[in-house]
């Protein structure tokens, strides 16, 4: 019922967006009409749970985005153009993000946005955007079907021409947290829980494939809800099972309890977990038991990518009030990738902006061709919308807290 | 299936039942004395929770205290924060609408429960500018647990089961020998009656809102001390669970609340634990623990619609 | 003894309880449309009337549970239309229920205990072994659930109840309703004793004949109104009353 609460105040959220997606619908069009002096205004939309569990990612995500927009309007990367940047807040939930989505949609101002954190949101929002052709470039969701098509490990198709993202899959993630654990680790039995959410789910899946090929035994398989934060049950299961490892699907306000409660019954064996459980916050939830869990992230660790010290300097200098966390590198390019796009759809017509639609397919069309060097390193798009890299970082908890990384690399499959 | 595990989930399961039965009793008294499913109640819990951090983060000492030094505190903090807003939801939200039909109250108390949650998620600040929109770390016991034959009991578990014990007998004195508690038992049974005994009708229905208020309270300092964290939104599972348990007893009955409580506890703890522990049946288990608990409440209620302890004697009048 | 005074002298003493011009409605309905009666120290006064007449809802409202919505009720000495009926009990006034009331879920001395619930702390032992006296049934069963008695069981428990508190005025609303031939009599028989020990008692009772043998005075209502009023003897006498509520003619 929380979640049908959510729901009804998504309804409300999404009806106040739509009241002042048109209300900026007229007013867009006065300044584009008025074109007496004032710089045309593109919007970049970003969405991102603002409030809720995953604040602290999505505020990361946010203020990223925000960097590049205030970047490109100071450097007048597209000339005669301020880009404007509009944040929504999703709350995680499905429903909310597609009214947010429907939001995007209808004010014409809006050119691609940039988000979601979730797989499940990102699920929702994606027929919204595909059918007004506006570009969607996720920084954080990493289900593979959101590219690939529901049948990627068979058949890969594109789902959504209008969906890009800049962040490795679960594809590659769960597959190279299963080969670190069998190979590196040398941990051939292991316990799952999964959140029952599109990305856990995902995640849990594509680790115990590749668990298994490589001759190792999924002891126990659990879910549970992401409300959770009660799992003795689990654990004594898992106890039983003789697992030496707990793999978790989800994110960190369901993933520290286990942590925590692992250690207390008594388990010494390290959760291992996703970017979702790569948060300051666990460890601060889970306690000094965390210490030797870990956290795989997408990406190589920012900190110590050469290409990054700009955005890294950038950042700290602009004191936004919160950290970027793990996907302000993807934020931060994805936003970028959406203002070159917006520049090559202009330079098209001559400087001009196309009237509405048809400006919306031509930076689709830019999207697609983008290749640029971002913060995360080169970003250029394949045929499913997704990022060449197959770069993923395992970081571990050492002495309450986070490391530099253990283990940086590409897995090949 | 050896023993100690099966004797692990029944600890599991009692802890769990009585953190449950806590919050169970708050949810029955009210329905008790004026009928209402007061369904803010959760979030009462949740702004325990809250109180009970906030003496520990924002007054200077307590959090360099023993733990055990710092409990009393922390729960009086709690406490005094879920009184304070159940009577005053009371006393603003609910009494105006006494005479009003009975869909008025019950739709406030939704309209209550979400405004609760906004109110913390959106404005309660912790020292050093944190806020509460996600959950946030929550004291608890250092140390090892207490091994009893294999059977591990958390110092939190402890807490826990003493006090839900304590607080069941300080309840069961206050009802049963109290002035006060047999006023409050003769609101709940004759309304009309008792206001020709010289009982206020008006102070037994505070009563009852402040005490379930303050057993909740406990519940969230169980709760908090369990899990390491708490968060604006914990209020709706661990309302719905406590809910169900005071159906599940009989609501309006307040041994009930508890019983139904811990049996919600242990069928929960059972059903998953038993089902994830073997192989073929482990996707049924901790996925399905709400199942399992709804199961047993629908059943119960098909055998005896009234819930395990409702209604023992027969109203003849 | 009241009825041994004169008629100047009954109105030389001070009522306990008088009634001006009462009216009382639920909604649009009007059920009391202007009743006056007085209730002198000592008296019984018996109040008869048909199903519906308006006989309960005169002493709900007489008890607070009801408001009226114009009239006086002076009760010794106290305006008491505006009192919530948790005060009026403290002034003295008890109120023993129709339909008894007792509470179900507790035992016949928690009962007890709740009806001297305006007494406080005080020492109830006395007052307990009266009513045991009074009711030894009660005393016998003193720790079982009241919901168990039987119905004239019952009506022991709530005139015992009423009498807790030490009432200057006692409400009977039908005590004898719904009770064996054998259970009424006995009834009657304690409401009679009550009269002798000084109570000063109000009487709603349909069996008409006992009431106006036990009534120094009495009012006869039809829908709301008073339409015969006097002494029990006199009203005994009465012919209307005798082919309406006596069942002659």
């Amino acid at each position: 019922m929380f979640q049908r609460s959510l729901a009804v105040l998504g309804a409300v959220a999404g009806v106040c967006g739509l009241a002042t997606a048109c209300g900026s619908r007229s007013q867009s069009a006065h300044t584009a009409s008025g074109s007496g002096g004032g710089a045309t205004v593109v919007k970049i939309g970003l969405d991102a749970p603002l409030t809720g569990g995953l604040q602290a990612l999505g505020l990361g995500m946010q203020y990223s985005a925000q960097l590049a927009v205030d970047l490109a309007n100071k450097q007048q990367a597209v000339p005669g153009v301020t880009f404007q940047l509009v944040a929504k807040d999703d709350q995680a939930s499905a429903s909310i993000g597609e009214q947010n989505a429907a939001a995007y949609v209808a004010d014409p101002g809006v050119a691609g946005v940039v988000g979601p954190l979730n797989s499940a949101v990102a699920q929702s929002m994606q027929s919204v955007f595909n059918q007004a052709n506006l570009v969607d470039v996720s920084s954080a969701s990493t289900n593979p079907s959101l590219t690939q098509g529901p049948n990627w490990k068979t058949a890969k198709t594109r789902a959504y021409p209008s969906f890009f993202r800049d962040i490795t899959t679960d594809a590659v993630q769960g597959p190279f947290a299963a080969d670190y654990v069998f190979k590196t680790l040398g941990i051939h039995s292991v316990a799952t829980v999964d959140d029952g959410q599109t990305y856990g789910v995902g995640l849990v899946e594509t680790f115990s494939a590749e668990f298994k090929k490589l001759g190792g035994q999924i002891a126990l398989a659990q879910t549970a809800t992401a409300n959770t934060t009660d799992y003795s049950s689990v654990i004594s299961a898992v106890k039983s099972s003789g697992a030496k490892l707990v793999y978790y699907g989800g994110e960190y306000p369901a993933g520290a309890p286990l942590s925590k409660e692992l250690k207390a019954a008594g388990l010494n064996i390290p959760e291992m977990g996703g970017d979702g459980n790569q948060d300051p916050t666990y460890i601060k939830t889970a306690g000094p038991a965390s210490n030797g869990d870990f956290a795989t992230v997408p990406g190589a660790p920012l900190a110590a990518l050469p290409s990054a010290k700009d955005f890294i300097a950038q950042y700290q200098a602009a004191h936004f009030p919160a950290p970027y966390a793990i996907y302000g590198g993807t934020s931060y390019d994805a936003a970028e990738s959406i203002i070159l796009s917006v520049k090559a759809a202009l330079a098209q017509d001559g400087g001009k902006m196309p009237a509405g639609d048809a400006f919306r397919s031509q930076v689709e069309k830019a999207e697609q061709a983008v290749s640029f060097d971002g913060a995360t390193g080169p970003v250029a798009f394949d045929q499913y919308g997704d990022v060449g890299s197959k770069v993923i970082t395992m970081y571990k908890i050492e002495n309450g807290a986070w490391d530099q990384g253990v283990y940086s690399g590409a897995f090949a499959g | 299936m050896s023993v100690t595990v099966l004797l692990q989930l029944v600890e599991n399961g009692l802890v769990l039942g009585a953190m449950y039965g806590l919050i169970a009793v708050g949810y029955t008294m009210v329905y008790g004395t004026i009928q209402l499913i007061n369904f803010a109640h959760g979030e009462i819990f949740m702004l325990g929770g809250f109180g009970a951090l906030t003496v520990y983060a924002w007054i200077p000492g307590v959090a360099h205290l023993p733990l055990f030094a710092a409990l009393p505190l922390m729960l009086l903090g709690g406490v005094v924060v879920a009184v304070a807003a159940a009577v005053g939801a009371e006393r603003l939200a609910y009494r105006p609408l006494r005479t009003a039909p009975r869909l008025a109250p019950l739709i406030t108390a939704i309209g209550l429960s979400l405004a609760l949650q906004q109110v913390v998620s959106l404005w309660y600040r912790l020292p050093g500018g944190g806020n509460a929109k996600a959950p946030v770390a929550f004291p608890s016991f250092g140390g090892k647990a207490f091994d009893l034959g294999g059977v591990l009991v958390q110092r939190a578990d402890l807490f826990t089961v003493i006090a839900a014990a304590v607080c069941m007998a300080g309840l069961a004195w206050f009802v049963a020998r109290t002035r006060s508690g047999r006023a409050m038992q003769a609101t709940a049974q004759d309304p009309d009656t008792a206001r020709l005994m010289g009982i206020d009708p008006d102070r037994m229905i505070v009563v009852a809102f402040a005490v379930g208020a303050a057993l909740a309270a406990v519940a969230a300092l169980t709760q908090g001390l369990r899990y390491g964290q708490i968060s604006f939104d914990m209020g709706f599972v661990a309302g719905l669970k406590a809910f169900t348990a005071a159906v599940l007893g009989g609501i309006g009955n307040v041994r009930g609340a508890m019983l139904g409580g811990i049996v919600l506890g242990l069928a929960e703890e059972l059903s998953s634990g038993i089902l994830a522990h073997f192989r073929d049946t482990a996707q049924y288990g901790q996925a399905w623990a709400d199942v399992w608990a709804f199961v047993l409440l629908i059943l119960v209620l098909l055998l005896r619609p009234q819930g395990l302890l409702g209604e023992r004697v027969a109203d003849r009048a | 003894m009241t009825a041994l005074l004169n008629d100047e002298a009954l109105l030389s003493v001070e009522a306990l309880l008088s009634v001006e011009a009462l009216h009382v409605a639920y909604g649009r309905v009007e059920a009391v449309k202007g009743i006056s009666m007085r209730v002198l120290p000592g008296q019984t006064v018996a109040l008869l009337g048909a199903n519906g007449a308006g006989k309960t809802t005169t002493l709900r409202t007489l008890s607070g549970l009801l408001r009226p919505t114009a009239g006086t009720i002076r009760f010794a000495g106290q305006s008491l239309e505006r009192v919530p009926a948790h005060h009026i009990v403290r002034a003295g006034l008890a109120h023993c229920p129709e339909a008894r009331r007792i509470f179900p879920r507790m035992t016949i001395e928690e009962n007890l205990r709740l009806g001297a619930f305006i007494r406080g702390n005080e020492d109830l032992g006395p007052d307990l072994r009266q009513a045991y006296e009074r009711f030894p049934i009660l005393g016998e069963r003193h720790d079982q659930m009241a919901g168990l008695l039987s119905g004239g069981e019952q009506q022991m428990l709530a005139i015992a109840r009423a009498l807790m508190c030490r009432p200057r005025l006692l409400m009977l609303d039908e005590p004898s309703m719904g009770l064996s031939p054998i259970m009424m009599q006995q009834i009657l028989r304690t409401v009679a004793e009550l009269k002798d020990a000084g109570t000063t008692i109000l009487l709603v009772e349909q069996n008409a004949q006992a009431a106006l043998a036990l009534a120094d005075y009495a009012y006869v209502l039809e829908t709301g109104r008073i339409v015969v009023e006097g002494t029990g003897a006199e009203l005994l006498a009465d012919e209307r009353v005798r082919v309406a509520y006596l069942g002659e003619g």
